[in-house]
């Protein structure tokens, strides 16, 4: 029996090579793709930029606008979330050779991770003086190679292995901090609350008044779905001010007399849990936005999240003028009374190493920290800028936010919550499986203080164990 | 037609049966091809086949190959060069790293329960549903369409509808409090807690897997002979004797395939847990093939890629045991 295929062109076998050849090269095509062009602008008057904060991207836009009119250079700005997928398409695009010019990024963790990995460029030569005076003292370091970052990367195991002291791979762009309570203000106001609470005690009395009064929507929420939300937003802030700088690092070393199986980790650990009956319904099972959305929507009387919160709720449709705010308070008695929230950079931008117009992409970065554009993106994102804008700071960000800026007031070295500083922790440290540890004590209630000690203590343990 | 025995065929004739008894040369069929004309067919036949050969070879055969000399290795995707570690990745994850082996061990409790109870409640609902649907004598088009619904529609979107419903103030919590089962519902809702959670992931994965077994046992219905039936009923058999005692039986090689389809998903999908629960609450619904991601994917660039691909052939040598389990019983049952 002869195949069909041969007889379509008996005469003419050439034809079926054509054919052949033809068939080989569409199907070829997918994997010549694969290889793909540069997400890079090609030509000089364009830029790529991406960002994980959908809130930004008004911003962005119209900060990008009035730079084309400046420079005549267009800047595309792209929003991919939520932060995992955002990670998960950056390496992707790395590997196929697609990235933009311009990323923003998780400062002091993604940047010098990136760093290491060649996907951003090491723009310290470029950075002067000039330009990093533009921005707060306290994040003017932010995205370099410091004396202590360089002495984490040195293990083989450490995520920014192989960078150098005195590189640097971001500028920061926002500023802010972590662990920022916000309530309702008028469902305080229906439960007799009218001011903020002055320690820990009075904020759980607080949310037992909300949560008497609306059993259903006067809880708490709080993003545990992303699972190391419980230990760095609330128990480690709550912690430090319990115990102290120095006992509270002790909690993540190798003493076992000091870390989290200590008394001291147990009675910060009992603290947390006294927040068990107040927890929204569900929180558990909400990621970050979820969370805030939720409090948006009136669902919770409370939230805990950061100064970058604020812009989520907005967007959300929920009046800043209704959020009160204020730090996490500290336990009556506790070692530091009043801590202050120590500003750190929350988010930067970073030139990637495949950008074909490197300069013209640190061009647009140093346009956004100039004070007029950044009090602009301030105003249209209700973010903190890293920039320093002076007297102006409390007019460009409104009253909520400012009130929430004033956390970072009035501590020192001894009583600031730095949550960029890992230098005491193991450089394998990772806090997602602490949170899993965490979760099963509160909300989730399986677990008791003292095993949830035992086991946080445990797993800090190991991560020292394979720390190389 | 004659009983007489036939003459042998003499010596001659016996070398040349089979053969074209037209002389060489002569005939369409008898005639060589020219050389020239036979290269090029088979450059051609070459060439048609090359894309395929060519395509697995990058993306089948070399990536399987690159995967396993990986799982040797530690590496974050980005280093210019892997650190050789031997069997340390596999020892890692089974025992020896207290990190990842507590971890491990738990998502594969996980994974164990929904492999048995994915595939036992998939068959429990797609074999009667099947039945039901082959003897209905109206609607039968329509009613085998809205069953296929959760196939067809299944993805990212439908999974964060689940999502929805299954919360506090979701639509089975007020379907319960509706019908007056208030005390059923969940306060924290059916993925926040930790008991419920893992069993409400299996009803939403059976109810994703139905479909396509339900398929499989009415294209099985199909064959079954109607004489062996009706021989039941004459014997008196009624209808559920029939179905257990004779279509049930004859429908195993069925069984098996859809126990086999079922049992490969529950071991490597991951994608609704991902999407619905991320693993949590904490992780009470982390699975196995989850946590090859995480380690892959969502460690911040940490060299974990070499333990997610150990981890990766783990799941791969449990799937081949269970297919080989499989086989072994299938064809000892039928």
């Amino acid at each position: 029996m002869r195949i069909p295929f041969a007889r379509i062109s008996p005469k003419n076998p050439k034809s079926r090579l054509a054919a052949a050849a033809v068939a080989t090269v569409l199907s070829l095509t997918p994997l010549a793709a694969c290889g793909g062009s540069s997400g890079s602008s090609g030509d000089s008057k364009t830029l790529n930029m991406w960002t994980f904060k959908q809130s930004h991207v008004a911003g962005l836009r119209n900060a990008a606008a009035a730079f084309k009119k400046q420079t005549g250079i267009t800047v595309n700005i792209q929003a991919y979330g939520p932060d995992d997928a955002y990670s998960t398409k950056v390496q992707a695009a790395a590997k196929t050779n697609d990235l933009p010019d311009v990323l923003e990024v998780h400062s002091d963790g993604d940047d010098l991770v990136w760093g290491a990995t060649g996907i951003a460029k090491d723009i310290s030569a470029d950075v002067d003086s000039a330009w990093n005076g533009l921005y707060q003292k306290a994040v003017q370091t932010s995205g370099t190679v410091t004396a202590e970052k360089y002495k984490e990367s040195l293990p083989t195991d450490s995520k920014s292995h192989g960078v150098q002291q005195g590189q640097r791979f971001s500028v920061p762009f926002t500023a802010g901090t972590f662990g920022i309570v916000m309530g309702n203000k008028t469902m305080l106001a229906a439960a007799g609350i009218t001011k903020p609470p002055t320690t820990w005690e009075e904020f759980l009395t607080d949310l037992k008044a909300t949560t008497a009064k609306d059993p259903k929507n006067g809880g708490l929420s709080l993003g545990l779905k992303v699972k190391a939300t419980g230990l760095t937003w609330v128990l480690q802030p709550l912690a430090f001010a319990e115990l102290g700088k120095e006992k509270y690092q002790a909690l993540f070393g190798q003493d076992a007399a000091a870390d989290f199986s200590s008394a001291d980790g147990q009675k910060v650990l009992s603290l947390y849990d006294e927040m068990q009956p107040y927890w929204m319904p569900g929180t558990q099972s909400l990621d970050i936005d979820g969370a805030d959305q939720a409090f948006a929507q009136g669902k919770a009387a409370w939230d805990i999240g950061g100064t970058f919160t604020l812009s989520y709720l907005q967007q959300n449709d929920m009046n800043p003028d209704n959020v009160m705010a204020f730090g996490l308070p500290a336990p009556q008695n506790a070692a530091v009374p009043k801590p202050a929230l120590g500003p750190i950079a929350l988010t930067s931008l970073t030139v990637t190493s495949t950008s074909s117009h490197p300069d013209n992409a640190e061009k647009w970065m140093k346009f956004l920290s100039q004070p007029s554009v950044a009090a602009t993106f301030a105003k249209d994102a209700t973010e903190v800028p890293a920039t320093e804008l002076g007297a102006d700071t409390a007019a460009v960000m409104g009253p909520t936010l400012a009130d929430m800026t004033k956390t970072f007031e009035g501590g020192t070295a001894e009583t600031t919550y730095d949550p960029s500083d890992n230098s005491f922790r193991a450089a394998t440290y990772d806090q997602d499986s602490m949170g899993v540890v965490l979760a099963d004590l509160t909300p989730l209630k399986q677990k008791s203080v003292a095993s949830t000690a035992a086991d946080l203590a445990k797993l800090n343990k190991s991560f020292w164990a394979t720390s190389k | 037609m004659t009983t007489a025995p036939r003459p042998a065929l003499t010596e001659a004739a016996a070398a040349g049966r089979g053969k074209d008894p037209r002389p060489a040369g002569t005939g369409r069929l008898g005639r060589a091809p020219r050389p020239r004309r036979r290269g090029y067919e088979s450059l051609s036949g070459y060439l048609f086949v090359a894309p395929a050969v060519v395509l697995f070879l990058v993306m089948g055969l070399y990536t399987v190959g690159y995967g396993f000399l990986l799982s040797f290795a530690t590496w974050n995707g980005f280093s210019p060069s892997w650190t050789w570690v031997g069997l340390q990745n596999y020892k890692d994850l089974l025992w020896a790293n207290p990190m990842y082996a507590p971890q491990v061990q738990k998502a594969a409790i996980h994974t164990f329960y929904v492999m048995v109870a994915v595939p036992l409640l998939t068959v429990l609902v797609s074999f009667p549903l099947a039945i039901l649907l082959n003897s209905a004598k109206r609607f039968q088009g329509v009613l085998r369409s809205i069953y296929f619904v959760p196939y067809v529609t299944s993805g990212i979107a439908v999974f964060f509808a689940w999502t929805y419903i299954l919360q506090p103030d979701g639509a089975v919590n007020s379907l319960l409090s509706t019908l007056g089962l208030g005390s059923l519902s969940q306060p924290q809702g059916w993925l926040g807690n930790p008991h419920t959670a893992l069993p409400t992931m299996i009803v939403v994965t059976v109810w994703g897997a139905v479909p396509v077994s339900m398929l499989l046992y009415l294209t099985g219905l199909q064959t079954v002979d109607r004489n062996l039936l009706e021989a039941a009923q004459l014997d008196g058999a009624g209808w559920w004797r029939t179905n257990a005692s004779v279509v049930w039986p004859l429908l195993r090689p069925i069984t098996a395939i859809v126990v086999l389809l079922n049992l490969r998903d529950s071991l490597q999908g991951f994608q609704t847990f991902l999407v619905m629960t991320n693993g949590g609450p904490g992780d009470h619904t982390n699975v196995l093939g989850l946590e090859a991601y995480t380690l892959a994917f969502l460690k911040d660039l940490a060299p974990t890629l070499g333990l997610a691909s150990a981890l990766g052939w783990l799941l791969f040598a449990a799937a081949l045991v269970i297919a080989l389990i499989n086989l072994r019983m299938l064809r000892s049952r039928t």
